[in-house]
């Protein structure tokens, strides 16, 4: 097996609330890995830690109220990011390791044309002459897809759609060919004509980069279609890890099931012939006072004593599956005979 | 067949362009919002009103129930024609017709408790007071699947679904017979989406509501409506029973639509049609078939760029605003 070029271990990041009262935990324990090349998808409801996460790897958390725990553990290419001097840490962000935002609104600066923004890590990063950043920016313009981009690059964001942003923020984002993107919600805010676009275009670089991308997203529709593994998050952990196929195939965590099973699907008979959508009662606890034992137990349907009590380990799914491929946080693993709910 | 509950004929809305320059240089371009919609909707069924930003559905429905005022376009909701009544009969007519909106937390006033929200529409209407509104609260909380002890809270109190529930009960305090849910599921995360969706198809169920639902997340409308129509820059393009329209769409936008939407099952061997390009503004909509430009069709020729579709039957109960309606993508 290859080296992965990202090791994400025991991270725990912690927020103090404003009232001083509590710690919220939002993530609390994540391990994962990101082999080159790979997408891996990060799927969670809001309040999961999934963003939280991403910005842990990048050490963009606002400290105070946020800090990242001791013993936490991120590893890029062989280097504990979590100990760099900010020096050399700038060096890889923005560089080596790249994100996207939600919100191409928010995320661009209004007031500096795109170009300028676009060349501004080439200059930083790689000391490109302002000259020659501009025809790079212009490149990338081109490569994101975006018609007339000699013209385009005295743009500034108002003068373009919400989908020309996002291509923007792309560009941008990949100036200096990253290894790494991390790719947060990059089409929650888009139409679906327009998300479909940019999901295709980021398949498209991907390929010819041979980057590796976490994709960070709600939708679990769109890491069917662009994950090579996916991991589930659910308040503050990993509850499943498993390549695509598999989870999809054979989801066993209860939330991931109970998610799976939320979601109202296109390829599902049409209303009045099919009954109700299954959900999940109750809502996603407060990370300043998550449940005992296993988080999900008030959720869940099989719940018994035992999740009550003592929180579960990831345990590897079995099944024929290779040893740590598929893993669950779920004691149901030990037990599946009660995989019946109850009435 | 049955009468329809709602129906809408002609609807136009356009928003007048600002004039540039502190209002003396030329007027910009009208906005068509809405242009020439026409669709009813049987009692008791669901229509689902289905577009990109930008298409003008959220103007549909407030245009309905006039919240803004429609340009042109003939609404009757039970037989009486909205479009032309005074205030006074206006107000009284709004007991029948409400809204939910897509923002639980904008369009709640944080000022107030979920008590107060859902006794004012009683006060206003003369429905109910004092001992008698006190139940109506309790017994309307519980519907929406609420505790009782919500009453006490303030908007910043609750979750988004609880919010949603919240304002789901407070159109239903009037004991209207039509609901317009403006995207009321779009801001909710997908556990909470299917939850807030099952109980607006059994509050659909007991109450035999008439449901306006707005959304341009094609497998939730999929979900809960009858009838489905397509919209794209102001228009009508394509509308007809669910199930014929997710089976056998006809404009290559539906097609479109359709094909772009993830489906959360890495085996699926789809087609996938990605449109080229973004939606063009409303204001400057192309001549001819306004969906020309961005059409993959590969007929289209040069009737599409000049004549502009009708929305006719393509096959029964089956319109679409297409020349090559026959010979679907």
């Amino acid at each position: 097996m290859t080296e992965p070029l990202l090791r994400v271990r025991d991270l725990k990041t912690y927020f103090v609330t404003e009232q001083g009262s509590g710690t919220a935990r939002a993530v609390d324990g994540v391990s994962f890995e990101v082999q080159p090349g790979e997408t891996l998808g990060i799927v969670g409801e809001s309040g999961c830690g999934k963003t939280v996460t991403s910005l842990s790897i990048l050490r963009l958390i606002p400290e105070p109220p946020g800090h990242i725990r001791p013993g936490s553990f991120i590893e890029f290419e062989g280097r504990n990011l979590l100990t760099l001097e900010p020096r050399d840490l700038r060096a890889i962000r923005g560089n080596q390791i790249a994100m996207i935002f939600q919100e191409p609104m928010t995320s661009l600066n209004p007031v500096f044309t795109v170009g300028d923004q676009i060349a501004e890590a080439a200059i930083v990063h790689q000391r490109l002459s302002h000259r020659a950043a501009r025809t790079r920016a212009i490149e990338m313009l081109r490569l994101v897809g975006i018609p007339d981009p000699e013209e385009r690059v005295d743009h500034y964001p108002h003068q373009m759609s919400g989908g020309m942003r996002q291509r923007v923020m792309i560009a941008m984002a990949l100036v200096c060919h990253p290894k790494l993107l991390i790719a947060d919600e990059p089409t929650t805010a888009l139409d679906v004509t327009i998300q479909a676009q940019i999901l295709e275009l980021l398949d498209r670089l991907q390929a010819e980069l041979g980057m590796a991308v976490i994709l960070i997203t709600h939708d679990l529709g769109v890491v069917a279609g662009s994950a090579d593994r996916v991991v589930v998050m659910y308040a503050g952990q990993v509850v499943e890890q498993a390549p695509t196929a598999a989870l999809f195939a054979r989801p066993l965590h209860p939330y991931t099931e109970g998610l799976l099973a939320s979601v109202p699907r296109l390829d599902a008979p049409p209303a009045r012939e099919h009954g109700r959508l299954h959900g999940i009662p109750g809502q996603v606890p407060a990370a300043t006072a998550w449940p005992e034992g296993c988080r999900f137990h008030p959720r869940c349907p099989y719940a018994w004593d035992r999740c009550r009590a003592e929180a579960p380990p990831l345990l590897d799914a079995g099944g024929g599956a290779e040893p740590g491929t598929h893993t669950v946080r779920c004691w149901l693993l030990t037990d599946p005979r009660r995989r019946t709910p109850h009435p | 067949m049955t009468p329809a509950l709602v129906d809408v004929r002609g609807l136009v809305k356009h928003f007048p362009g600002e004039r540039r320059l502190l209002g003396l240089g030329p007027p910009r371009a009208v906005v068509r919002a809405v242009d020439d919609v026409s669709f009813a909707i049987a009692p008791g069924q669901t229509l689902g009103l289905v577009g990109e930003s930008g298409c003008g559905k959220s103007t549909v429905g407030r245009a309905i129930l006039r919240l803004i005022e429609p340009d042109a376009g003939r609404v009757t909701i039970d037989g009486q024609d909205v479009v032309t009544l005074g205030a006074r009969a206006l107000r009284a007519l709004r007991r029948r017709m409400q809204i939910v909106f897509q923002d639980p937390y904008g369009s709640l006033n944080p000022r107030m408790t979920v008590h107060q929200m859902l006794a004012e529409p009683l006060a206003i209407h003369r429905i109910a007071s004092g001992a008698d509104a006190e139940r109506r609260i309790a017994a309307l909380l519980e519907e929406v699947g609420l505790d009782p002890s919500f009453a006490q809270s303030y908007p910043h109190e609750l979750s988004g679904g609880q919010r949603q529930r919240v304002g789901i009960a407070r159109a239903l305090s009037v004991e209207p017979n039509f609901l317009v849910l403006d995207e009321p599921v779009s801001a909710l995360d997908v556990s909470v989406q299917a939850q807030v969706l099952n109980l607006l198809a059994d509050l659909q169920q007991r109450r035999r509501l008439t449901y306006l639902f707005i959304a341009h997340d094609l497998a939730v409308v999929k979900h809960i409506a009858d009838q489905v129509a397509v919209m794209y820059l102001g228009k009508i393009v394509e509308r007809a029973p669910a199930p014929t329209l997710y089976g056998s769409p006809r404009h290559p936008y539906t097609t479109s639509l359709l094909s772009a939407v993830p489906v959360p099952d890495p085996q699926a061997q789809r087609q996938r049609i990605v449109l080229a390009g973004d939606v063009p503004s409303p204001a400057h909509p192309p001549p001819g078939c306004p969906f020309h430009p961005r059409c993959p069709h590969p007929k289209k020729d040069a009737r599409c760029r000049t004549d502009p579709p009708a929305l006719r039957e393509v096959a029964p109960g089956q319109l679409a605003a297409c020349h090559f309606a026959e010979e679907p993508l």
